[in-house]
């Protein structure tokens, strides 16, 4: 999450994130009201904002990472729409984004934010979920750019248990034979070896973390945290992807 | 039906939800082609909610205004205490037909908590509502109903914790249960079909007031007034009257007076997407949703429903914003002239009525949707007051 009490701090979080093992790095904005997250990243997207962060903000911590790994904006729709879709998307990019996630835009509602993110050359990813029937799959697919976040169950972000692999595997099946270019990544609960694992075996090509690192950063902001949280995790990928 | 009013409206969710709004539209639409849906529906209306309910001609207010006869759409008479019988009633059955057997619902004034409660009740559903803990403590009575209703209401500590903070976390509950549950959400807001829904099952005081309008005076009235928090009892009382040459006024809450936005979505907002829906929002530049306020926690809501603000922007309807302390004297004078004490939401209504009724001719007459009754807010209005 971007946080104004974070300056200075992203270009380091980054390397150690890249050092790490993570290959992309997602940047949350905050907003007022996050209805696809559980408490951590409510937590922090409160705290972001009781600090004063805003939209110069995120800008300024896309700058300093996307040096060092590609990096993805993860925002409600609101703060993206209200000044402007083209001028918040051109914004982003221009800071060196390479992509932007948005939980609250259904398939239905994306085709105009589809062809500005086009022409702002940002892949904007969409989000599938356990209860998608798979035409829907397909369709997400096909529409998505970057990769396809994959929603590890019914619920909000963080804690709680996450589908079977077992249960996730057709999902994972149906988007590749769709998109056989695109990776899938499974996010949501994500926050250890075992989780990453469990993620991986669905056949996915990743994973996604935010509600783990962010809960942890919160306890020990230094960024020897990264390693910890992420370092697992990774080396799960790499073994569940082979 | 319309997912779209002009620009807004639309479903703007996690896709977790998708599935079930599709379930939802699809169930509606299917019930409503139903005669015997409608024979259940109409039956419930009448034997446990009371419908049809009357227009009142509130004559020594009419006298006090000095101007047009302003009339009482008796909404308050509705089982429960409010119009919210009407859209619970409705999705409920649609809920048990879904074979869902757990409702949950947000609630500001607790009305619509409690309307869920006794619906969930008498089909057998298990209930549980979000409140905001600011509007537990302000509506108290209410949460006191709805527990004895059996239903579990969960105090919500995040935000503002009044109204958009219980829709917050009744939807996060319903990404998290989708298959068992059916989030009755209780004004026309949200993703589609929401929105239409609760037009179509609220709409039934908008054809009641037009059919015994035609019946007492031969034609529609002059003017239809109802107040705005989300808009349901307003969208209810509009729709019917909609091509009719009956102007439209949409009464929002101005919060206390010298407040920059109170609750005034339309009068203060500007086109956001909030819950699913793209309408008229209180926000920031960043698109960060104000803090709201208002005395009365049923209109205390930084969005509105999208047909509002298409109705808004076409002109149809206009929509002022009532400060709380005219709120209250309005409360004060149809408590004191009529004997009907009204919920604060409605005291906005009755104001901006009072002061159109002033600048117009004896021969007009104006309905006011009395969305509500006041025992909820007696407390309020004594500290207020001072009584
Ligand atoms: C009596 C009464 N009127 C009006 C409202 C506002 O809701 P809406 O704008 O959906 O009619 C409420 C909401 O709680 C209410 O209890």
């Amino acid at each position: 999450m971007v946080d104004r009490a974070r300056k200075g701090r992203y270009t380091s979080l980054a390397i150690t994130a890249r050092d790490a093992g993570a290959t992309h790095l997602e940047l949350g904005f905050p907003f007022s009201d996050p209805i696809a997250d559980g408490p951590i990243l409510q937590e922090a997207a409160d705290r972001a904002l009781r600090h004063g962060t805003h939209w110069d903000d995120l800008r300024s911590a896309v700058r300093d990472t996307s040096t060092v790994l590609p990096t993805i904006v993860m925002s409600y729709a609101n703060p993206l729409w209200t000044r402007g879709l083209a001028r918040s998307l051109a914004n982003l990019k221009e800071a060196g984004a390479a992509g932007l996630i948005v939980p609250d835009l259904s398939l239905e509602e994306s085709p105009p934010w589809r062809r500005a993110a086009r022409r702002a050359g940002l892949d904007l990813t969409l989000l599938a979920a356990p209860g998608s029937p798979l035409a829907r799959i397909d369709a997400l697919a096909r529409a998505s750019r970057g990769f396809l976040y994959l929603v590890s169950r019914y619920g909000t972000t963080g804690g709680g248990e996450i589908s079977r692999s077992a249960d996730l595997a057709p999902l994972v099946r149906s988007a590749h034979a769709a998109a056989p270019e695109l990776p899938v990544y499974v996010g949501f609960g994500i926050r250890d070896r075992r989780t990453a694992l469990r993620a991986m075996a669905s056949g996915a090509d990743g994973v996604i973390v935010a509600s783990a690192l962010e809960s942890a950063l919160a306890r020990r902001p230094s960024t020897a945290t990264v390693p910890r949280v992420l370092g697992p995790i990774a080396s799960a990928v790499r073994t569940g992807g082979t | 039906m319309p997912s779209r009013y002009g620009p807004y409206g639309g479903a703007f969710v996690p896709e977790t939800l998708v599935p079930a709004l599709e379930e939802l539209e699809r169930t509606w639409k299917a019930a409503r082609r139903d005669a015997g849906f409608r024979r259940e529906l109409s039956r419930y209306s009448r034997s446990l909610g009371g419908r049809p309910t009357p227009l009142y001609f509130a004559e020594r207010l009419s006298r006090r205004a000095g101007g047009a006869q302003i009339w009482l759409k008796r909404e308050d008479l509705v089982h429960g205490g409010a119009h919210k019988f009407n859209n619970a009633l409705g999705q409920g059955l649609l809920a048990r037909r879904m074979g869902k057997p757990r409702l949950i619902a947000e609630t500001g004034a607790g009305q619509h908590g409690v309307a869920t409660a006794m619906i969930g009740a008498a089909l057998g559903l298990r209930t549980e509502i979000y409140m905001g803990e600011v509007d537990m403590e302000r509506q108290r009575p209410n949460v006191l109903r709805m527990r004895l209703l059996g239903a579990e209401v969960h105090p919500v500590t995040s935000g503002q914790r009044t109204l958009k903070d219980a829709i917050n976390a009744a939807l996060r509950d319903w990404i998290s249960n989708v298959r068992t549950t059916h989030y009755l959400l209780g004004s026309a807001v949200g993703p589609h079909p929401f929105p239409a829904i609760v037009a179509d099952f609220q709409s039934v005081i908008g054809r009641e007031i037009a059919r015994e309008a035609a019946c007492l005076w031969g034609r529609p009235p002059d003017l239809a007034v109802a107040c705005v928090g989300g808009g349901s009892n307003a969208i209810g009382t509009f729709h019917p009257l909609l091509r009719t040459r009956t102007e439209l006024l949409g009464v929002e809450a101005g919060g206390p007076r010298g407040h920059p936005t109170g609750a005034a979505s339309l009068a203060r907002g500007r086109p956001g997407i909030l819950h699913g829906t793209y309408s008229y929002v209180l926000q920031d530049r960043d698109g960060e949703i104000r803090d709201t306020a208002s005395i009365s926690a049923g209109l205390d809501y930084a969005g509105v429903g999208p047909e509002h603000a298409f109705l808004k922007d076409s002109g149809r309807a206009r929509y002022v914003a009532v400060h709380d302390e005219d709120a209250l004297r309005a409360f004060r004078w149809l408590s004191e002239d009529e004997g009907i004490i009204p919920a604060l939401e409605p005291s906005h209504a009755i104001f901006a009525a009072v002061r159109e009724a002033r600048r117009r001719p004896a021969s007009h007459r104006i309905v006011v949707t009395l969305s509500g009754r006041g025992d909820k807010d007696l407390e309020v209005v004594g500290r207020a007051v001072g009584a």
